[in-house]
């Protein structure tokens, strides 16, 4: 009973829809897509974009028929997918955006990246090894990957061959941060807090080297108000810091969201903030 | 003078000892995490009890071990900072020798067993350990520790190369390893991966559940299709501080908990099996034990519930009890018997 189901776990990470959707196709296509992507990223309505981003998935689907070998179009639809399942609440539905987003995460990382091709399967002393091999460039396709993997081992929390792959996307993204900490205005430090937050001390969790990721995070970023709300959801709430908990989140009620890319995702940090610091004085 | 203290201690012990009329918060922890499936029934459960009891029975739950591991959460009990705890049966083993009955090496065959004694033998658990001053609700599975290790592992023999795990503090899994001559290499639970990493130890006996949650799967290569140890939790509740509730508000808590654990239960059965799925998916490799191998472990562990008895780690009458139910079931089935 103690510990025998860290699958429900909330690996609950940021939104992030990447700006990677700039370089989808050139020409128009890509104006278009620009500014498709920014008037999402800076939407201040969440449910219009809940309910617009399907059309978007399917446009990039038809990108990605003429143009199926385009690492920044597979990279940007791996993103797409996989931040479009964090707002939807079918877990069927959640299951099929991630196994998308991964697959198409690891086409990305099969065309041009042969180090990062097929990773996902190889035993994990070799997996280890692989990943001492990456260089700096390798960081977008890594780090996408990681994101997508974390992403997909959540959908399916259910299984448990799925939990047994947490320990590798881990290492991806602890390799990713190695190679590039700043990299999506310090992305990797915010997945890594939540994911070392996932476990308690007492069974083997570093809770505290994730409150110095989600610090990281903070620093590079402070204007990302989900960094806040994952921090004193994952960790406060695991170290029983209740002062802490609704200090970060009274800071996020606070704040002004409409920052240049980073709108949307603000909003839904402030309306999970409200839910969380409701539910404080029950949970501490 | 020393009357009036003496007077003044018995009316405050008697203070202490009668049932509260107004509201009380039971404050009880545990060092698995909050999310987890079996955290949300137990919320719900005490969510329940506070409505049916008219807000007179509240629980505080502190999860993730914040209040320590399960030792530190019973002492926490004793001096009364806490008031109970959900925790490895293990831990109580000083109030209660006789629950390691269901510890016993290689006794337990399969879940069918496991179901049919637990319904013969809970019960004189739970009392033992009630009159030790622990309340138990329903005992929970945790599941079949299972030998994972970096070599294939058939025969008694193959185990003496093995650096194995073992738990701190653990008298049955220590009498295990020296039964079978293993090198035992005592860690805590927090330090098992990074000795796996480093190679420190090269074994480890686990629920499979376990050994994929906290990612020592990685580490591993093979699994010997044994079920070596059967583990248990419960929730345990000091009995004074489970005595200040009113009789009438005792019934519901006992009817909700009870409840919520038999529920989380079979939920955890059925995820073991799973978990134990999982291992050949994510290519462990499955080691059965022959035959003529199985009588060896089987005599192996004999000898080492003999050494338990005689050490006076538990009772000879409980241990016959528990064998003797065994051995009439595995009869009834048709099957060779316990011994």
């Amino acid at each position: 009973m103690s510990f025998t189901r860290v699958r429900t776990l909330a690996i609950f990470v940021s939104i992030s829809l990447t700006s990677g959707c700039a370089n989808l196709v050139s020409g128009i296509t890509s104006q278009m897509a620009n500014d498709l992507s920014d008037s999402i990223l800076n939407s201040e309505d969440v449910d219009t974009v809940r309910e617009g981003i399907p059309a978007y998935l399917l446009l990039v689907d038809s990108f990605l028929r003429s143009s199926p070998d385009s690492q920044d179009l597979l990279l940007a639809a791996s993103s797409l997918n996989g931040s479009f399942a964090i707002l939807v609440e079918d877990e069927d539905r959640v299951r099929l955006l991630s196994d998308k987003s991964i697959a198409y995460a690891e086409q990305a990382a099969c065309v041009g990246r042969a180090r990062l091709c097929d990773l996902r399967g190889k035993d994990f002393k070799v997996f280890e090894r692989e990943l001492e091999q990456l260089t700096e460039d390798d960081v977008p396709v890594a780090y996408s990957l990681a994101v997508a993997w974390v992403g997909w081992i959540q959908a399916n929390s259910a299984d448990w061959a799925a939990i047994a792959e947490l320990g590798k996307a881990k290492l991806l993204m602890s390799k990713v941060i190695s190679m590039n900490e700043n990299y999506e205005n310090g992305g990797p430090h915010l997945y890594m807090g939540g994911l070392e937050t996932i476990l308690p001390a007492s069974l083997g969790g570093k809770p505290e080297k994730g409150r110095a990721h989600f610090e990281k995070a903070l620093a590079i970023n402070n204007d990302y108000l989900m960094t806040r709300v994952v921090f004193a959801e994952q960790y406060a709430r695991l170290v029983f810091d209740q002062a802490l908990h609704d200090r970060l989140l009274r800071e996020v009620v606070d704040a002004n969201p409409i920052v240049e890319g980073m709108t949307l995702t603000n909003r839904i940090a402030q309306a999970r903030a409200r839910d969380l610091l409701q539910s404080s004085s029950d949970y501490f | 003078m020393f009357i009036r203290l003496a007077l003044l201690f018995a009316i405050f012990v008697s203070l202490a000892a009668a049932p509260l009329a107004e509201a009380a918060t039971y404050k009880i922890a545990t060092i698995s995490p909050d999310g987890l499936s079996w955290m949300k029934k137990l919320r719900d459960g005490v969510a329940e009890i506070s409505q049916r009891t008219d807000g007179r029975v509240k629980f505080k739950i502190y999860p993730g071990g914040v209040q320590g591991d399960d030792e530190t959460v019973l002492r926490k009990m004793r001096i009364g900072q806490l008031h109970g705890g959900a925790v490895a049966a293990g831990s109580l083993t000083r109030f209660f020798p006789d629950l390691q009955i269901y510890n016993l090496p290689l006794q337990f065959r399969n879940n069918d067993e496991v179901s049919h004694i637990r319904g013969k033998m809970d019960q004189m658990i739970a009392e033992g350990l009630e009159d030790a001053g622990i309340v138990t609700f329903h005992l929970t599975e945790t599941g079949f520790a299972y030998l994972l290790s970096g070599e294939p592992v058939q025969t008694v023999a193959d185990l003496k190369d093995l650096k194995a795990w073992i738990p701190d503090g653990d008298p049955i899994a220590a009498e295990l390893v020296k039964a079978f001559d293993i090198s035992p290499i005592p860690l805590n639970i927090t330090d098992v991966l990074a000795g796996l990493q480093t190679g420190l130890i090269n074994a480890v006996v686990a629920p499979p559940s376990v050994a994929l949650a906290l990612q020592w799967h990685n580490h591993v290569s093979y699994v010997t299709d044994l079920p070596l140890v059967y583990i248990y939790s419960m929730l345990a509740m000091d009995s004074k501080s489970f005595n200040r509730i009113g009789d009438a508000d005792k019934v519901i808590v006992r009817e909700v908990m009870s409840r919520v654990f038999t529920e989380v239960e079979t939920e955890t059965r059925l995820d073991n099996e799973k978990a134990f799925q999982a291992l050949s998916t994510i290519g462990i490799e499955r080691v059965s034990v022959p035959e003529e191998s199985l009588k060896e472990w089987l005599s192996v562990a004999e000898a080492s519930i003999s050494q338990l008895i005689e050490s006076g780690e538990i009772s000879p009458g409980s241990v016959e009890k528990y064998l003797a139910n065994l051995k009439a079931y595995r009869d009834e089935k048709g099957e060779e018997g316990a011994d």
